[in-house]
C-alpha cells in the first residue's frame, strides 16, 4: 500500500501478509535456548508475527538489511527490518554476525528507529533567509546548494590552500572524507578530538607510536579503568560485554573515578581519587612493582628504551633527570660506567620512583590507603593479563592529563601486558582500513587555524580554540563545514562560538551537515540533512577486541529496493524527504568544485567505469572489497557472489581474528634488534617503548616530569582549590549510557529515560552550603556561572561537583522547525557588551506532531547548558581541553536566580585563554631542527615535509 | 512447559538496552513501560553501590491479575506465559490493583490493559524475547523452567536467587541473581527519591511520597544512604468514581435492607408511599452505582461484557451479577408498587412482596459487602485485604441506608416506626463505624509494609484531612452530635458526606504506595 506521505513523514504502517511466521521452533539448541536471531538464509524474506496485533495472529514480511549504528564510534552491527512492500522500517535489532557487537546493542541501537522517524527531522536542504541566527529558512534543491557551495570552494581553492575547513564531530567512518579533503589539496581537516581523547592519545603515543589502546578485556585477569566503559565511551557496548565476561570468569575490575559511575559501582575496587592525583596512584603501584621486583623484567629489558634512558641520564638530560641527591649520586656512579646493563635500569627506576609511596598516594588522592595497596597487589598478580584503559576521564580533565595515559600504560609495560593475551594491544593492530582505488597526494599547506605553532605537539587540531583564534585575528575561513558537530553547545566557552558563527567575515560561508537540528546549525547559511545509521554508506573498523574486522554501513531502504530490482541512482531517493548521504554528496561537490579539472581535484572522485562523472558508491566500494580486503573475495566466491554483494548481504567481515602483535614480527631489514633477533618493533623513532621520551626533551619539555611517566600538577590540584573559601572542582563531562552527545535528542525512548543534568553533590557539601535535594545551586566558574538543581548523593567525592554534559539543549524559537519541544527549552540569549546570558523562557514539554508520542512527553526539565560557562583550557603539550573547571563558588542560588540561568563574560574567557597560551612552548623557540612538529608524530592528513617548516611570520611573534 | 525469566544482576550494567528494545519490538507508547530499570543507591561515601533492577511482569504461577479480570482478557497460558488481550479488555483496571508489581499499564492508544507478554509472538515461533536478544551482557535469560537442560533451569539451580514479594503468594517466575533488598522491596526507598539522577520524578505520588516512620531496612543513619535514583511512573488506576460507587451502593443496599428487615421482623408498617420511596432510593442509587462503574472503565462501551463474557472467579463479575440480580428483583417489585400507586393494579402480589423481601435481603447484603472480596483479590493493595472489611461495608450500608431514609423523609413522610428504625440504624451505624475505624482498621497493626504505608498516608499523610476532618468529624462526631440535638436530616447529610471522604481516602491512599 502506498502511503500518502513520504517515508518518515507520517506514522509507518506495516504490510499484513498471508502465511505463517518463519518457524524457528524446530531448531533445537543444545542448551534448550530459543533462537536469538533470524538466520541469514532468511534475511531476504523474513516473516514474523506482528507484536501489536497479538494475540491475534498477523504476519508481516520484511527484508533484513544489515548496517552499522551511527550513534557512537563503536560501529556496532544493526539489522534493519524493512517492510518488503512499502519499505518502511519496522525496527533495528543487532547483527549476530558482527564480530564486535555480536548481535547485541546498547539502548541507542533500538532507538535508532526514533532518529529515522523523528517528526522534527530536517528533510530538505535549507538555505538561510535573513540574518544568521534569525531562524528563517527556505528550502532549496540539492543542485542549487551543490553549485553554490562548490563555487565558493573553487574560489577559495584558487586563492589559497587553507580557506576551506571541514570540522567533524562524529566521524563514523574511516577514510572517505579524509581522502576527499586530500583531493581538494587543502589543509582542511579539523576535528573534535581535543575535547574528546587527545590527551590520552598523546600519552599513549609518546610510549608506543599508536594512540589508542585496544584492551583484550575478555581474557584479562585485572581490568584497570580510568574511564566508564560499562556505560559510555569508545567502544561502550563491545567493551562492556567483554569486561563483564572477564569479571564473571573471576577477573577483577578496578576503576579510578571521583564519581560513582555505573562502572565504578560494578567494579570490585572503586578508587575515588582527588581529581588529578591519578598519576601519583599509578606510580605508587608502579613503585610497588619495581621495589619488590614484581615486574616482567624480560619484557622491559627487551622492549623498553632503557639504554637510551640511561644514556640521556648521564648525557643530554643529566640535569633534568637527576634532581634529587639520591639520583645525583646514582648519576655520578653511572657516569663512570662504560656500558649499561639492565640491572642498572632496575636500580635507576628504584631510585627514581622511590618517592611514590602508598602513603604519598593516599595523601594526594585523599583516599583510603588500603584501596591503593589492594590495587597494587592485584596488578602485581595479573600475570601479564592486565587490561587498562583511559579514554577521556582524568586524561582530559587536567593540565598535564596526558600523563595519566603515560603512567597507566607504564603498568602494562611493567607487567608485560602489551600485546599479550588479556593485556593491551595497540589500536592499529586491531583495525583495518582498506585502500581505495587511488589516493591523492599529500597536501602541501599548513592551516594555522588548526595546528598553530604554539602547540607543536598537539594531538589533533586545536579545534575548540577556533573562535579564540578568529578573535585574535589568526585567520579567516572561506567555507566552513560543521559535520555532525555542534560546537557552540558542546565546546567550552560557547558564547565565543556564538560570536564566531555570527561573523560573516571570519566565517564567510557556514554549511552544517547534520541529521538533526542543533544550536550551531541554527547559525549556519546552509543546513544539509545527511542520513542516519541506515541511510548512508560508510566503512568502519574499530578496535573493539583482539580482531580486525570491517563493518559496512549502508542505506537500508535503498538496499531493500535494489534487492527488489528497483534502480536507485542517489540515496536521497530512498531516504526520507531528500535526506542524502555524505559519501555521494562529497563526490558531487568535489566534482563541481573543479568544473574543468584544472585544479587537479575532480580526477580523484572520477569514475573508472564511466569517466566523465563522479564515481558511484557501488563502484567505489566494489573496488575496495574486490582489491583491498584480504580473504573477502575468496569468501564471496565460495557463495557465488561478488565481494560487494557479500558485504551488502552480511554487513561485516572479519579480516583476521586474534592477529599476532606486530611488534614481535621478525623482519629482514629495518626494525630493531631485540636480544639478537631483528624484529619490527614499535612505531616510535627508537622502535622501542619510550619510557624516556627524547621527543619531549628535544621539543622544549625537558624537565623530568615531562620526559618520564610522572605526576604533573593539575590546574585543580589541592593547591589551587581553596576549599575553605568554598572553591570546588566541577567535573562537567561525564556521560550517560543512554545518550550520545547532542545527537540523541531526537530519540524519544532515550529522552524519556534521561533528560536532565542535575548537579551531583556529596551530602557533606550539601550540608555545608545549605541545600537539599532539588534545590537551586549556583556554580561559578572562572568566566561565568550557571544555575542547576542539586542531586545529593553519597556517590561523589566531597569537594567535587559533577554535571553531565549532553543535557541542557535549547532553541530560540517557540514554534516552527527546530529541536522537538520535549527535548529543548526555549531560551532567550542576551548580550551586554562582552557579557552574555541565557535564560530559560519555556521548559520542555509535549508538542503536537504526526507522532502521537510527542503529545505524551511527561517531563519538563531538560537540563542546563553548563558548557557555556567553561573556560577554554588548552593543555600546552597535548593541546587537549582540560575539562575540569575550577568552581570558584558553589552556593545556594540567589533569590533572583532561575533554573537554567547562564552568564558568561567573554572578556574573562579571552583572558583565561591567553593565560593558558602562556603555558605553551612554541616550535618557534623550541624546535630542534627547524620543523614545526616532530615528523614522526601522527596527524590527520599529514602534509609533505616542506609544509613542516616553521612559519615565516608566526602569529604573535 | 513453564516459561520464566532469570535476570542476573551481577552481569547487568543498567544500560537500558532492554527498555528500548522492548519499546521498539512492541511499539510501546511514551509514558508507559513493559520493562524498565530501577536504580537504587546504597551506602555512605566511599562505600557506595548503585544497583540495577530490571522490572517487568513476573508471569506468576498464581497470577492475581488473571483471577480478578472480569472478562478473561488477562489469561495464563499452558506454557506459563500470562498474556493480555486488547480486544477483550474493558479497562476496569482491576488487574492493576491485583498486581503487586506495577507490571500493568493502560495503553493510551487502545485504552486497554497491557504488559510484558514474554514476547509471546516471538516465543511461539521459537525466537527469544527482544530484551534477551539485545542485552550486551546476556543478563536476561528467558526459557522453560520445566526443561532441565534449558539455560534458565541450570542457572536457577546454580545461583542464589530472589524474587519480588514472594509473600504475596503469586509465585513470581522472574528470578534475580544478586538481588538487593533495597530494590526488591519498593517501600524501603519510598520518599527517599526527591531527585533522580538524570530525569524528572515521573509521578506525583513519587514527588509527594514521605519516608516511612518505621524504616523497613536499616543500614545506617546517613540521610542519603538508601535511595531510589531512577524509576518509572505508574498512573493511579482508580479515582473518585470508586468511592462514589461505594457510597451509592451503600445507600441502595442499606435502604433496602432496612425495609426488608422491617418487613421480615414486623418492626414497622410499611405503607405504599414508603415502599415506593424505598424503591426509588434503591433503584436510583443502583443506577448511579452502575453509572459510576461504567464511567470508571477505560472502554466503557464494552461494559456489558462483564455480564455476557464473564470470568467467574472474579469478584467484579460476581458482584456485577449480584447487583444486577438485586436490581432486577427490586425493579420488578418496585414496578408493581408504582403500578399500585398510579392505580393500574389493586395491590402488589403477596408472593412478589415476600420473594422480594426474603430474597432481596440477602442480595442487598451481598451487594453491600461483595466489594470486600473484590478488594481481597487486589493483591497489589494489602491495605484493602482486611478481614474486617465485609463487616465494615455492612455497617456503612446500614448507616447510609438510615441516613438516606432520614433525608427522604423530608420529601415523602415515611411510616413513623420505619423512620424510627432508620434513625436507630444511622445512630448505631455511626457509632459502630467509628469503632471499626479506630479499633479495627487503624487500631490494629497492619500486617505488611504496604498496608502500613497506606494507613499512614490516611492518618498522617496526604489524606489526613479527608480522614480526620472528613471521615471522623464530618462523618462521625458531627452527625452523632447533631442527632443528639435532634437535627437528624442534617446529621444524615453529614454522615453521607463523611462516608464519601472516608472511602476516598480508603481507595486512593493504597494506590499511592509504590509497588516497584
Amino acid at each position: 500500500m502506498k502511503p500518502d506521505k513520504g517515508h518518515a513523514e507520517q506514522r509507518p504502517q506495516f504490510t499484513v501478509v498471508g502465511g505463517e511466521p518463519v518457524q524457528m521452533t524446530q531448531v533445537k539448541h543444545p542448551d534448550g535456548r530459543m533462537s536469538s536471531y533470524p538466520p541469514p538464509e532468511h534475511w531476504h524474506d523474513w516473516k514474523e508475527a506482528d507484536a501489536k496485533a497479538w494475540p491475534k495472529k498477523q504476519t508481516n514480511q520484511y527484508t533484513l538489511v544489515p548496517t552499522i549504528c551511527f550513534n557512537c564510534e563503536s560501529a556496532c552491527g544493526l539489522l534493519a527490518y524493512v517492510d518488503k512492500e512499502n519499505y518502511e522500517i519496522r525496527k533495528f535489532e543487532g547483527n549476530p554476525l558482527h564480530p564486535g557487537s555480536r548481535g547485541r546493542n546498547c539502548a541507542k541501537g533500538p532507538a535508532t528507529h526514533n532518529q529515522i522517524y523523528d517528526p522534527e527531522r530536517i528533510l530538505y536542504p535549507l538555505k538561510r533567509v535573513g540574518a544568521r541566527g534569525e531562524g528563517k529558512w527556505k528550502r532549496v534543491s540539492w543542485d542549487e546548494a551543490l553549485n553554490d557551495i562548490a563555487q565558493k570552494m573553487n574560489q577559495s581553492r584558487q586563492k589559497r590552500l587553507d580557506g576551506i575547513m571541514y570540522h567533524v564531530g562524529r566521524p563514523g567512518e574511516d577514510h572517505y572524507i579524509n581522502r576527499v579533503i586530500k583531493a581538494w589539496g587543502t589543509d582542511s581537516h579539523n576535528s573534535h578530538t581535543n575535547i574528546c581523547s587527545a590527551a590520552a592519545r598523546s600519552g599513549y603515543f609518546q610510549w608506543s607510536g599508536w594512540d589508542r589502546p585496544s584492551p583484550d578485556y575478555a581474557n584479562a585477569k585485572v581490568i584497570l579503568l580510568i574511564s566508564s566503559h560499562l556505560e559510555t565511551g569508545h567502544y561502550f557496548n563491545p567493551h562492556a560485554q567483554r569486561i563483564i565476561e572477564a569479571q564473571q570468569a573471576g577477573g577483577k575490575i578496578i576503576t579510578i573515578d571521583p564519581r560513582l559511575s555505573n562502572t565504578a559501582s560494578k567494579s570490585d575496587l572503586w578508587m575515588p581519587a582527588w581529581p588529578g592525583s591519578e598519576p601519583t596512584i599509578l606510580l605508587a603501584i608502579a613503585n610497588y612493582l619495581i621495589q619488590n621486583g614484581l615486574y616482567n623484567k624480560k619484557f622491559v629489558e627487551d622492549w623498553v628504551n632503557w639504554e637510551d634512558t640511561l644514556k640521556a641520564f648521564v648525557g643530554v638530560a643529566s640535569k633534568e633527570l637527576a634532581d634529587t641527591d639520591a639520583l645525583k649520586a646514582l648519576q655520578t656512579e653511572f657516569k663512570a660506567k662504560k656500558s649499561f646493563e639492565f640491572a642498572d635500569f632496575d636500580r635507576y627506576m628504584k631510585v627514581t620512583y622511590g618517592e611514590f609511596t602508598f602513603e604519598r598516594a593516599a595523601l594526594e588522592s585523599e583516599m583510603p590507603m588500603d584501596r591503593i595497596i589492594e590495587a597494587a597487589k592485584l596488578v602485581a598478580e595479573s600475570d601479564g593479563r592486565l587490561a587498562t584503559h583511559v579514554w577521556r576521564a582524568a586524561s582530559m580533565a587536567h593540565l598535564g592529563g596526558w600523563q595519566v595515559a603515560r603512567t597507566l600504560l607504564f603498568l602494562n609495560v611493567l607487567t608485560g601486558s602489551v600485546g599479550s593475551k588479556g593485556g593491551v594491544n595497540g589500536n592499529s593492530w586491531n583495525k583495518f582500513v582498506p585502500e581505495p582505488y587511488k589516493n591523492p597526494p599529500h597536501g602541501t599547506a599548513w592551516n594555522e587555524l588548526q595546528m598553530p605553532h604554539d602547540w607543536p605537539l598537539s594531538f589533533y587540531e586545536m579545534s575548540f580554540l577556533l573562535p579564540h583564534f578568529l578573535e585574535e585575528g589568526r585567520g579567516e575561513i572561506d567555507v566552513y563545514f560543521t559535520r555532525v558537530y555542534n560546537p557552540m553547545w558542546i565546546n567550552p566557552d560557547g558564547f565565543m562560538w556564538l560570536k564566531a558563527l555570527k561573523d560573516e567575515q571570519k566565517m564567510k560561508l557556514h554549511v552544517a551537515l547534520t541529521p538533526t537540528w542543533n544550536e550551531s546549525a541554527w547559525f549556519a547559511d546552509y543546513i544539509l540533512p545527511m542520513g542516519h545509521s541506515g541511510e548512508r554508506h560508510d566503512l568502519m573498523s574499530q578496535e573493539t577486541h583482539n580482531s580486525k574486522w570491517i563493518g559496512f554501513r549502508q542505506p537500508v531502504r535503498r538496499v531493500a529496493m535494489e534487492r527488489a530490482g528497483k534502480k536507485v541512482k542517489y540515496t536521497y531517493e530512498a531516504n526520507p524527504g531528500e535526506v542524502w548521504e555524505e559519501a555521494e554528496f562529497w563526490n558531487e561537490v568535489t566534482w563541481r568544485m573543479d568544473p574543468d579539472g584544472s585544479l587537479g581535484v575532480r580526477q580523484w572522485v572520477e569514475s573508472i567505469e564511466n569517466p566523465g562523472q563522479p564515481i558511484s558508491q557501488d563502484e567505489y566500494w566494489a573496488y575496495i572489497f574486490e582489491h583491498s580486503v584480504p580473504g573477502l573475495p575468496e569468501k564471496a566466491k565460495a557463495e557465488g557472489i561478488t565481494p560487494l554483494a557479500y558485504m551488502r548481504k552480511y554487513g561485516c567481515f572479519e579480516v583476521m581474528n586474534e592477529p599476532a602483535p606486530p611488534y614481535v614480527k621478525e623482519v629482514k631489514e629495518g626494525g630493531v634488534d631485540v636480544a639478537g633477533v631483528r624484529r619490527a618493533g614499535f612505531g616510535t623513532p627508537s622502535k622501542k617503548l619510550e619510557f624516556y621520551s627524547p621527543t619531549m626533551h628535544e621539543w622544549g619539555w625537558s624537565e623530568k616530569e615531562y620526559c618520564l611517566p610522572w605526576q604533573l600538577e593539575s590546574h585543580v590540584h589541592q593547591n589551587h582549590i581553596d576549599r575553605k573559601k568554598g572553591e570546588m572542582i566541577l567535573l562537567p563531562n561525564f556521560r550517560l549510557p543512554t545518550l550520545i552527545h547532542t545527537r540523541s535528542a531526537n530519540c524519544k525512548w532515550l529522552y524519556e529515560i534521561s533528560h536532565n543534568n542535575p548537579l551531583w553533590l556529596n551530602p557533606l557539601d550539601a550540608k555545608r552550603i545549605g541545600v537539599g535535594p532539588g534545590d537551586l545551586v549556583r556554580v561559578e566558574t572562572e568566566i561565568g556561572y550557571f544555575v542547576d538543581k542539586a542531586f545529593i548523593t553519597e556517590g561523589i567525592k566531597p569537594g567535587v561537583v559533577a554535571c553531565s554534559h549532553h543535557l541542557g539543549r535549547w532553541k530560540l524559537n517557540e514554534t516552527g522547525p527546530g529541536i522537538g519541544s520535549g527535548m529543548a527549552s526555549v531560551v532567550d540569549l542576551g548580550q551586554h557588551g562582552e557579557e552574555y546570558t541565557l535564560k530559560i523562557k519555556k521548559m520542555g514539554g509535549p508538542w503536537k506532531s504526526w507522532d502521537p508520542d510527542t503529545s505524551r512527553v511527561w517531563w519538563e526539565d531538560v537540563g542546563v547548558n553548563q558548557n557555556l560557562t567553561h573556560a577554554a583550557q588548552p593543555d600546552p603539550v597535548s593541546g587537549a581541553h582540560c575539562w575540569h573547571q575550577k568552581a570558584m563558588m558553589v552556593k545556594k542560588a540567589e533569590p533572583t536566580d532561575s533554573y537554567g540561568d547562564v552568564w558568561v563574560d567573554t572578556q574573562k574567557s579571552m583572558a583565561h585563554y591567553q593565560k593558558w597560551v602562556g603555558y605553551t612552548r612554541s616550535c618557534v623557540e623550541n624546535s630542534p631542527d627547524g620543523t614545526r612538529r616532530p615528523m614522526w608524530y601522527n596527524r590527520p592528513l599529514k602534509p609533505v615535509k616542506e609544509a613542516y617548516k616553521i612559519p615565516g611570520k608566526p602569529f604573535g611573534r | 512447559m513453564n516459561y520464566g525469566f532469570l535476570i542476573n544482576n551481577s552481569k547487568c550494567i543498567g544500560c537500558h538496552a532492554c527498555s528500548t528494545a522492548c519499546k521498539s519490538e512492541n511499539q510501546v507508547p511514551l509514558g508507559v513501560f513493559r520493562t524498565w530499570v530501577k536504580y537504587t543507591e546504597v551506602g555512605r561515601y566511599p562505600d557506595v553501590r548503585r544497583n540495577f533492577q530490571v522490572n517487568r511482569c513476573n508471569h506468576c504461577m498464581n497470577p492475581p491479575c488473571v483471577e480478578i479480570c472480569p472478562v478473561a482478557a488477562m489469561t495464563q497460558r499452558d506454557d506459563g506465559i500470562v498474556g493480555y488481550n486488547a480486544d477483550l479488555c474493558i479497562g476496569c483496571k482491576s488487574c492493576m490493583q491485583a498486581c503487586p508489581y506495577n507490571s500493568i499499564y493502560i495503553d493510551p492508544e487502545t485504552n486497554t490493559a497491557q504488559k510484558c507478554h514474554f514476547c509471546a509472538h516471538r516465543v511461539d515461533n521459537g525466537i527469544e524475547p527482544a530484551c534477551v536478544v539485545v542485552c550486551p551482557q546476556h543478563a536476561i535469560v528467558a526459557g522453560d523452567l520445566d526443561d532441565p537442560a534449558s539455560e534458565i533451569s541450570r542457572e536457577i539451580s546454580k545461583h542464589n536467587v530472589t524474587v519480588r514479594k514472594p509473600e504475596q503468594g503469586t509465585a513470581p517466575k522472574c528470578f534475580y541473581v544478586d538481588g538487593h533488598q533495597a530494590a526488591l522491596t519498593p517501600t524501603v526507598t519510598e520518599g527517599h527519591s526527591k531527585s533522580f539522577l538524570w530525569g524528572d520524578i515521573p509521578s506525583e505520588e513519587m514527588k509527594q511520597a514521605e519516608p516511612s516512620c518505621e524504616p523497613l531496612l536499616y543500614m545506617g543513619d546517613g540521610e542519603h544512604m538508601v535511595q531510589t535514583r531512577a524509576n518509572v511512573g505508574h498512573k493511579v488506576p482508580w479515582h473518585w468514581q470508586v468511592p462514589a460507587y461505594l457510597v451509592t451502593k451503600g445507600i441502595a443496599s442499606g435502604t433496602f435492607m432496612l425495609m426488608a428487615m422491617a418487613f421480615i421482623y414486623h418492626l414497622a408498617d410499611l405503607g405504599g408511599p414508603t415502599k415506593v420511596a424505598v424503591g426509588l432510593i434503591t433503584m436510583g442509587f443502583l443506577a448511579l452505582t452502575g453509572v459510576f462503574l461504567i464511567l470508571d472503565l477505560e472502554r466503557p462501551e464494552r461494559f456489558i461484557r462483564v455480564m455476557l463474557r464473564p470470568q467467574f472467579k472474579s469478584w467484579l463479575v460476581r458482584g456485577a451479577y449480584i447487583i444486577n440480580a438485586f436490581a432486577g428483583l427490586v425493579a420488578l417489585w418496585w414496578g408493581a408498587e408504582l403500578a399500585v400507586l398510579f392505580g393500574m393494579i389493586d395491590q402488589v402480589p403477596v408472593g412478589l412482596t415476600h420473594v422480594t423481601m426474603y430474597l432481596g435481603f440477602p442480595l442487598a447484603l451481598a451487594a453491600s459487602v461483595y466489594t470486600a472480596f473484590l478488594f481481597g483479590q487486589a493483591e497489589g493493595r494489602d491495605f484493602w485485604q482486611s478481614p474486617l472489611l465485609p463487616f465494615h461495608f455492612l455497617t456503612q450500608s446500614v448507616m447510609a441506608g438510615g441516613a438516606a431514609l432520614l433525608i427522604a423523609n423530608l420529601f415523602v413522610p415515611l411510616d413513623p416506626d420505619f423512620l424510627g428504625l432508620a434513625s436507630h440504624a444511622l445512630a448505631i451505624g455511626l457509632v459502630t463505624n467509628l469503632m471499626m475505624i479506630f479499633l479495627g482498621e487503624f487500631g490494629m497493626s497492619h500486617p505488611t509494609d504496604t498496608a502500613r504505608s497506606a494507613a499512614h498516608k490516611i492518618t498522617h499523610g496526604e489524606y489526613k484531612v479527608h480522614f480526620w476532618g472528613g471521615a471522623i468529624v464530618v462523618g462521625g462526631l458531627l452527625p452523632i452530635g447533631l442527632m443528639i440535638v435532634g437535627l437528624a436530616p442534617v446529621a444524615a447529610l453529614a454522615a453521607l458526606a463523611g462516608l464519601y471522604f472516608y472511602e476516598h481516602a480508603f481507595v486512593m491512599a493504597p494506590q499511592k504506595v509504590p509497588n516497584s
